[in-house]
């Protein structure tokens, strides 16, 4: 069984999805040069919606390897 | 002749096809936020949806921006309310007097932003009085208080943004892109050689420039827009810079043209060849270049191989004015409340400090509270329909959801309609019917409580109109005396040479800026000669020295010695000055010396 690990900031308690969440999403915006070099915007109808497709599946790659 | 006919945009009943597209977009937003705080079983549900309203914007680059300072101004004001509340706890006074304080000081911030870093400041400000003054009688409430807050917010902002993406919500550059070549084609058409007098050239010239800073804003939030956001942003930042300094080259154009030919008419090969005019020709062509470059970079999505910065240009003593106003305004309506002994009046004081942060990035603050003075009861009986006529009682979510849609829809279509008095009631009666109708699960259908808030809300608002009333804002030659000052002091500073953070590109810009914040008195001769002076007050002052006819602004310039000075030459002008000495005994009018003075500092990086 996977277990999450918490985490606390000054005894409070913070939910584990929080701290994954605020990762994948510095990871997007980190990538987003990157992203941009590769013509990302140019290969969908809808860029918006792959990017959004693109941060829930580094939120789910977080949530199951850490 | 050709003519080319420009399609009208599909409409229903009155409205574009995209205002409707926006309006069911906001209400799937509302839907998901409360049906995902329902589920979470946050304490605070109608905060989602109310961030979903506040966020509503009809591009996703703007709502994403905007969610990201809300965040940022939630996070403030939370820290604020916790270190308020540790301290005074136990005074009742000192807290409202450290709320006025913070509001004013948040207030001042806002003054000396613009966007939505601004509508962060006041945000931090009434969050202040959302969280620690509804648990003014139970301090130990207030960090639960701001975790609920912050939750139904951020979930809020994910449904935005899901539901922008999910449903293909416009980007702003297109627009941005058009707009900016709307303006390109006014600034050619300014270069034209049209006989005018000066107070309309100076008009014109300021409108042109009012218009290029006024879309700083909407530039800047095109950089969360996508994963080119930040490139296309670039973009457009050096396009409009570009653009500025384009008409600063026209201006130059005309003043020389106007020198070698008094009639205008004369297009001999003569009067072509004089080198002044060669001169200011390349000059406005190379800017017209540089804004065509910018915008082929803005619509491809290509770096630009330069790039300028859009200093925003602010007075800080309006700012200041502001801030001390809002702070009294509160303290009376507080004051108020206090000798009142109300009960419950701590929700009235939150939705004054509301009005008063929301107004404070609107145009016109004093206008904001009518709007919502009138926004008010027309909310109060939408939500009372919505609540006892239409939901009545009913438990089932699909329901509620389906009741929203007409309200949703409808007030969110009225906030795209281009009067701005009748966008702010659209918008004001979202944000209000949320608040009254607060959806909780399970929902109260409580009569009481409805008219207690419909009372507060009112009650709050009238207060706030009257305390504006009260303590009016400074008056419009007070602001323009403010202005100006600073633009003599910036004028003084450039001439000095102490003043070399800016790119003479970018200094133009931050003049754009201040020019477009002059606001008119409605004395066409006196506006006419100060946004001259504005555009243009190098000229003013050799005029001023000369016996010009300036107005003297009452207790403001006073003297001669004066008059005229301020104009923010841009840095880096010391050799060029002297280059533009030689020009100025080749060219022989004075036109032409001021003309060239300016075009030899604004050549581009």
């Amino acid at each position: 069984m996977h277990s999450f690990s918490e985490l606390v900031i000054g005894d409070v308690f913070v939910a584990p999805f929080i701290a994954y969440a605020v990762t994948a999403l510095a990871i997007v915006l980190a990538l987003r040069p990157i992203l941009h070099l590769c013509g990302f915007d140019k290969l969908f109808s809808n860029p918006g919606l792959a990017e959004l497709s693109l941060y829930v599946a580094i939120l789910g790659l977080l949530t199951v390897a850490f | 002749m050709t003519t080319a006919t420009i399609p009208r945009p599909l409409s229903f009943g009155g409205a574009p096809l995209s205002a409707w597209a926006f309006g069911i977009r906001i209400w799937v937003a509302v839907v998901i936020a409360l049906a995902a705080s329902f589920w979470l079983e946050l304490e605070a549900p109608s905060s989602a949806a109310l961030t979903v309203a506040i966020l509503a914007a009809p591009t996703r680059g703007q709502a994403l921006e905007k969610a990201c300072f809300r965040l940022l101004g939630t996070a403030i004001g939370v820290t604020a309310a916790l270190a308020v509340t540790a301290v005074f706890s136990q005074t009742r006074d000192l807290i409202l007097a450290a709320f006025a304080g913070w509001i004013g000081l948040c207030v001042f911030a806002a003054g000396l932003m613009d966007g939505n870093r601004a509508y962060a400041a006041v945000l931090s400000g009434y969050t202040l009085a959302l969280i620690a003054i509804q648990q003014l009688d139970t301090p130990q409430h207030v960090f639960e208080s701001s975790v609920a807050r912050g939750a139904a917010i951020a979930v809020g902002i994910a449904a935005v943004a899901f539901v922008n993406d999910l449903l293909a919500a416009p980007d702003s550059f297109p627009r941005l892109a058009s707009q900016l070549a709307a303006l390109h084609r006014r600034v050619r058409d300014y270069a034209k050689p049209v006989p005018r007098d000066e107070a309309t050239d100076a008009a014109t010239a300021a409108g042109l420039l009012r218009d290029i800073a006024a879309l700083r804003p909407e530039i800047t939030s095109l950089a969360t827009e996508s994963a080119s956001g930040s490139i296309r942003s670039a973009a457009a930042r050096s396009t409009a810079v570009a653009l500025v300094a384009a008409v600063h080259a026209a201006r130059v154009l005309n003043a020389v043209f106007a020198a070698n030919n008094p009639a205008m008419g004369d297009t001999s090969a003569a009067t072509l060849r004089s080198p002044a005019l060669a001169t200011a020709s390349r000059e406005f062509l190379g800017r017209i270049f540089a804004v065509r470059e910018g915008l082929a970079a803005l619509n491809a999505g290509h770096r630009l191989h330069w790039g300028w910065r859009m200093p925003l240009y602010r007075s800080r003593a309006i700012a200041a004015a502001a801030g001390l106003r809002a702070a009294a305004h509160l303290v009376l309506a507080s004051g108020f409340f206090v000798l009142a002994g109300w009960p419950s009046a701590e929700v009235s004081l939150s939705l004054v400090a509301l009005v008063i942060g929301l107004g404070a990035v609107s145009p016109n603050p004093q206008g904001f509270t009518v709007a919502a003075f009138i926004a008010a009861p027309i909310a109060a009986v939408l939500a009372g329909t919505l609540e006892f006529l239409i939901l009545d009682g009913v438990t089932e979510f699909p329901l509620l959801a389906l009741a929203l849609a007409p309200f949703v829809i409808g007030t969110m279509v009225v906030a795209t309609m281009p009067h701005p008095m009748v966008a702010s009631l659209g918008r004001l009666n979202l944000i209000f019917i949320l608040v009254i109708l607060s959806p909780s699960n399970p929902q109260s259908y409580d009569a009481n409580s409805f008219l207690f808030v419909v009372l507060f809300l009112c009650t709050g608002i009238g207060l706030l109109l009257a305390a504006q009333t009260l303590i009016p804002p400074e008056s419009i030659e007070r602001r323009q005396r403010w202005i100006m000052a600073s633009v003599r002091r910036d004028f003084e500073q450039a001439l000095s040479g102490r003043d070399r953070r800016l790119a003479p590109e970018e200094a133009m810009f931050r003049d754009a800026a201040r020019i477009g914040q002059i606001p008119a008195s409605g004395a066409s001769h006196r506006d006419g000669a100060l946004l001259e002076e504005g555009c243009d007050p190098a000229r003013s002052r050799e005029r001023g020295s000369a016996g010009g006819d300036l107005p003297v602004t009452p207790g403001g310039r006073g003297g001669g010695g004066a008059r005229g000075r301020g104009y923010a030459t841009p840095p880096r002008h010391g050799s060029h000055r002297e280059k533009c000495s030689e020009r100025r005994g080749r060219a022989g009018a004075r036109d032409q010396r001021s003309a060239h003075a300016r075009s030899h500092g604004y050549r581009r990086r």
